[in-house]
């Protein structure tokens, strides 16, 4: 570890002020959060778990704490609309629930949502479990989890999110974290509890984007807990401006027979970093996570997906895509890990990615962990570039070459969407992704 | 051992019952018996003056001396890795002794230690006339030294140099300080800063210019003396054009507690030259309980020097308490090409943690790597491969298989592949698969009149096929053998 105080972005996140909430347990683990992160700093490349993303930049950095003017700042609703995206939506500007975008007044049955702030001037006792628990869940290395603790002690808002039991919510619930240009660059935080109860059902979109191109820094933390039986859809639109810097850590827990559906499609952000840990704790628990990242400049986008199988008969699957571009580099970690006496796992994982210029990099890892042996694993990753038969068969019609490559491309891409079940949502991506490739 | 057999008889729940199998329960090293001879060595410990004792023994010339004591000034200021995953008690690096040999020096084969000859004929090393039939040239390592080369007058018609590395260090002394440490510098990870430094002997090939081996080249590696490690080092270098075949075989007798091996080898090819690399290793791999048994810590890199040169490396890994090896592949030259295909087995509480890197520098390169991995009993069994495409790696190729079997409900099987590439036109590929030796097979085999054992070993077999057809044929039948062996009692 380097010296932790001595680098910038330490000493400007240390010196933001602890959101205050009065309540003595959310206080305390703030404060023992912040000194853990005082005390581990920023992870080095000689943390495995960092090995292809770089702190070295971002860490000579410095970032204002939190926005004062978050709540006046004008943010226009057209950047966020999404087609068959028509639901409840929650919006935060810099970290700050804005309730004159947002819209939630009028929730259908079993819905309950609310920004965190609000929830915990009410009761913040059933949030007590998700908010005090110790960032670590062990078998992550200390320094790994750096911007997890910064996010424990300085977030004080986000979204709290439940469906009771047996509630079936039709309209999609759109959540949206804007970061909005300010005088200062910004640093902000978010924290997200989401739970399903036994036998609801939810979709859910979560979109990230910015007005205005300024370098920003946030830590997006989100708790997802799918009871017995539940069901979710979630999609994930990070559409970010180039100078954003998003760092967003998703621990999804999945009760017996619960089902989730999972579309991640990174577009923007300078470096962008996501942890999605997934654990199937329930019998014939099912996860099914699909993802495409397209970085491009010199954008640098990061995932690491580590799905742990630890009951009978779960299975997951995972698509993920990632084409590199200009000077970027794309970087994928997908671990699946079969517990001991996980029996009738069913794993598969693959990972495909194209190369696009000489001077973009992709690093992909995929890993398996077993410790069971009634299981079917497997995984694939590739890195290459387009089939030159296809790129024939085209040309051979009549197809200009550029214009193959486009058409390829696009469907190389296009393939995490396919079992996206909103169709509007489904086509109005498809068309953000081919507008992101080079033309 | 009742507690192990209970083990097994719960992992058997999921198979069919076999009262015949109770009998063959435990395992059985055949290789773990010692050599009663009078052995000369240097007390435990590590210093400088160890470094310079074992290279005065060796009469060595100064620049070698210099050179170990760079690299054990530069080893003591190295952290011990601990990426892999692979649990490690604590190693006293005062307590090992660095040096142990035979008594008396044989200065030819025909006086060579008869006991000693004993344990090679037991162990089936094709070592004297033996050897003669086999046509296969060996150079024996005992502890520490070489005990004898046959066939030298043979090779040295053909102008192919094969002596132990002490002898090359006295009298091709240009050949090596021009390699050695050329492909694993001295300060390369710490069991290679290590073996630098101490490393007491080990096989030099040098095949000159557009000559063709005549016969394939053998080692064979055991560890005798009690409390003592073994650090060979071997270097082999392809002129022009040149090709050979070496093979490498590894036991040591049983012993309660663990000993620590780590061996540096170094292979270059110049232009068009080929060398291929074949290993058998069966280092004790310590009792059904975990006790005992070799620390296998081995650094093995090739370097393809030149343009379409090849280097394979093919290993067969049984033994050892805890084996960290990545025999490796810098393809430097354009249109080279690297092969690495491996057969992992672990069981009881074996550990192994092993896989190969492929550097991916020269145009139009390629790399295809076979790993399969079995586990079984309570062992942990990880690939770890590295695949590296750098920016110069123009038109580069890769294709990885890595598939691993899983015997027993208490083990674990890993895969970690690190994929790097810089090159838009290279293509890399990986593909990995996990499963157990199916229902449906097993249900095949017994329904023919096959016993489980056998339909185990058959099944084994042909997962492993791919990689053994890669092997010599007297290496094919011993793999083939070894793995049975080490494989009883893992179902039942």
């Amino acid at each position: 570890m380097s010296q932790p105080a001595s680098l910038p972005l330490v000493a400007s996140l240390l010196d933001a002020p602890l959101p205050a909430s009065g309540i003595a347990w959310l206080d305390a683990s703030r404060r023992e959060n912040r000194a853990a992160f005082a005390a581990g700093g920023l992870p080095d490349a000689r943390v495995e778990a960092w090995k292809y993303t770089a702190l070295r930049g971002l860490g000579q950095r410095s970032f204002a704490g939190g926005d004062a003017a978050a709540a006046t700042r004008v943010v226009d609703a057209a950047a966020f609309a999404l087609p068959g995206v028509d639901g409840p939506r929650l919006v935060f500007v810099n970290g700050v629930f804005r309730a004159d975008l947002s819209a939630s007044d009028a929730l259908p049955d079993g819905l309950s949502l609310q920004p965190l702030s609000q929830a915990l001037r009410g009761d913040a006792e059933p949030l007590r479990f998700a908010l005090s628990r110790p960032a670590l869940v062990g078998h992550v290395r200390e320094a790994a989890d750096a911007f997890v603790r910064i996010n424990a002690a300085s977030a004080g808002d986000g979204v709290v999110l439940r469906v009771a039991a047996r509630a079936q919510i039709s309209a999609p619930v759109h959540l949206v974290f804007v970061g909005a240009a300010a005088e200062a660059e910004l640093a902000w935080h978010a924290r997200n509890v989401i739970e399903l109860g036994e036998g609801a059902s939810l979709s859910l979109v979560e979109h990230y984007v910015s007005s205005g191109e300024q370098a920003q820094l946030a830590t997006l933390v989100s708790d997802i807990e799918l009871r017995e039986g539940a069901r979710l859809h979630h999609t994930v639109l990070q559409n970010a401006a180039l100078g954003a810097n998003l760092i967003r850590r998703s621990g999804l827990r999945l009760h017996a027979r619960a089902q989730a559906l999972l579309h991640v499609l990174e577009l923007g952000g300078a470096l962008v970093r996501h942890d999605l840990q997934a654990e199937l704790i329930g019998d014939e628990a099912q996860l099914h996570t699909r993802g495409a990242f397209m970085p491009h400049g010199r954008q640098h986008v990061d995932t690491q997906l580590a799905i742990r199988h630890q009951a009978l008969n779960t299975t997951s699957t995972s698509n993920w895509r990632g084409v590199a571009n200009d000077r970027a580099r794309g970087v994928f970690r997908g671990a699946i890990v079969v517990a001991p006496g996980a029996d009738g796992s069913d794993a598969s994982l693959n990972n495909k990615n194209l190369l696009l210029s000489p001077t973009a990099e992709i690093d992909t890892k995929p890993e398996l962990e077993i410790y069971a042996d009634e299981v079917k694993a497997a995984h694939g990753a590739t890195v290459g570039q387009l089939d030159e038969r296809s790129l024939f068969y085209l040309r051979s019609r009549g197809i200009p070459l550029t214009e193959a490559r486009a058409l390829l491309t696009a469907a190389f891409c296009r393939a995490v969407l396919d079992d996206l079940p909103n169709k509007a949502l489904r086509e109005h991506l498809s068309g953000l992704l081919i507008a992101q490739l080079p033309a | 051992m009742n507690e192990i057999m209970n083990n097994q008889s719960s992992t058997a729940a999921t198979l069919r019952d076999n009262a015949g199998v109770a009998e063959v329960l435990g395992r059985s090293y055949s290789a773990g018996f010692t050599t009663e001879i009078e052995m000369t060595g240097l007390p435990p410990g590590l210093d400088e003056g160890t470094v310079r004792a074992i290279s005065a023994i060796k009469h060595e010339p100064e620049w070698m001396t210099e050179w170990r004591l760079e690299a054990y000034r530069h080893w003591l200021t190295m952290p011990k890795p601990d990426w892999a995953k692979l649990n490690i008690d604590p190693i006293d690096y005062q307590a090992i002794s660095y040096y142990a040999a035979p008594k008396v020096a044989p200065k030819s084969l025909a006086e060579v230690d008869p006991a000693l000859l004993e344990t090679y004929e037991k162990l089936g090393v094709p070592l004297h006339e033996r050897a003669a039939l086999a046509g296969v040239a060996v150079d024996a390592v005992f502890d520490s030294v070489s005990v004898g080369t046959t066939f030298r007058k043979q090779l040295a018609e053909a102008g192919v140099l094969f002596c132990s590395m002490s002898e090359a260090i006295r009298e091709y002394p240009d050949i090596v300080r021009k390699y050695l440490g050329s492909v694993v510098p001295t300060g390369d990870n710490f069991f290679a800063a290590l073996n630098s430094a101490v490393f007491s002997d080990g096989s030099f090939v040098f095949i000159p210019r557009g000559v063709r081996c005549p016969m394939e080249l053998s080692t064979y590696f055991r560890i005798n003396a009690q409390n003592t490690g073994q650090f060979e080092r071997t270097l082999i270098v392809a002129e022009e054009g040149a090709h050979v075949s070496y093979l490498e075989g590894c036991t040591a007798p049983k012993r309660d507690e663990n000993q620590l091996h780590a061996a540096v080898v170094e292979l270059v090819a110049l232009e068009k030259a080929q060398i291929k690399y074949s290993t058998v290793q069966n280092w004790y791999p310590g009792d059904e309980n975990g006790v005992g048994g070799i620390y296998n810590f081995v650094t093995k890199r090739g370097d393809c020097r030149g343009d379409d040169s090849k280097i394979s490396w093919t290993q067969v890994e049984t033994g050892s308490a805890i084996t960290w090896k990545y025999p490796s592949v810098v393809l430097r030259g354009d249109r080279s090409v690297g092969e690495f295909y491996s057969v992992a087995l672990t069981h009881h509480f074996q550990q192994a943690d092993t896989g190969t890197k492929m550097i991916h520098l020269g145009k139009y390169t390629k790399s295809k790597i076979v790993s399969k991995g079995i586990s079984a009993g309570r062992s942990s069994n990880s690939y770890r491969g590295l695949v590296k495409m750098e920016k110069g790696a123009e038109g580069a190729r890769n294709y990885t298989q890595c598939d691993s079997l899983l015997i027993g409900k208490k083990c674990g099987a890993h895969t970690f592949p690190y994929m790097e590439v810089k090159n838009p036109t290279a293509i890399v590929e990986h593909e990995a698969t996990t499963s157990k030796i199916s229902d449906d097979q097993m249900f095949y085999c017994r329904a023919r009149g096959i016993p489980e054992e056998d339909a185990v070993s058959m099944i084994v077999d042909g997962f492993c096929k791919q990689v053994f057809r890669e092997l010599p044929m007297e290496f094919a039948v011993e793999a083939k053998k070894l793995l049975e062996v080490s494989l009883e009692g893992a179902v039942g």
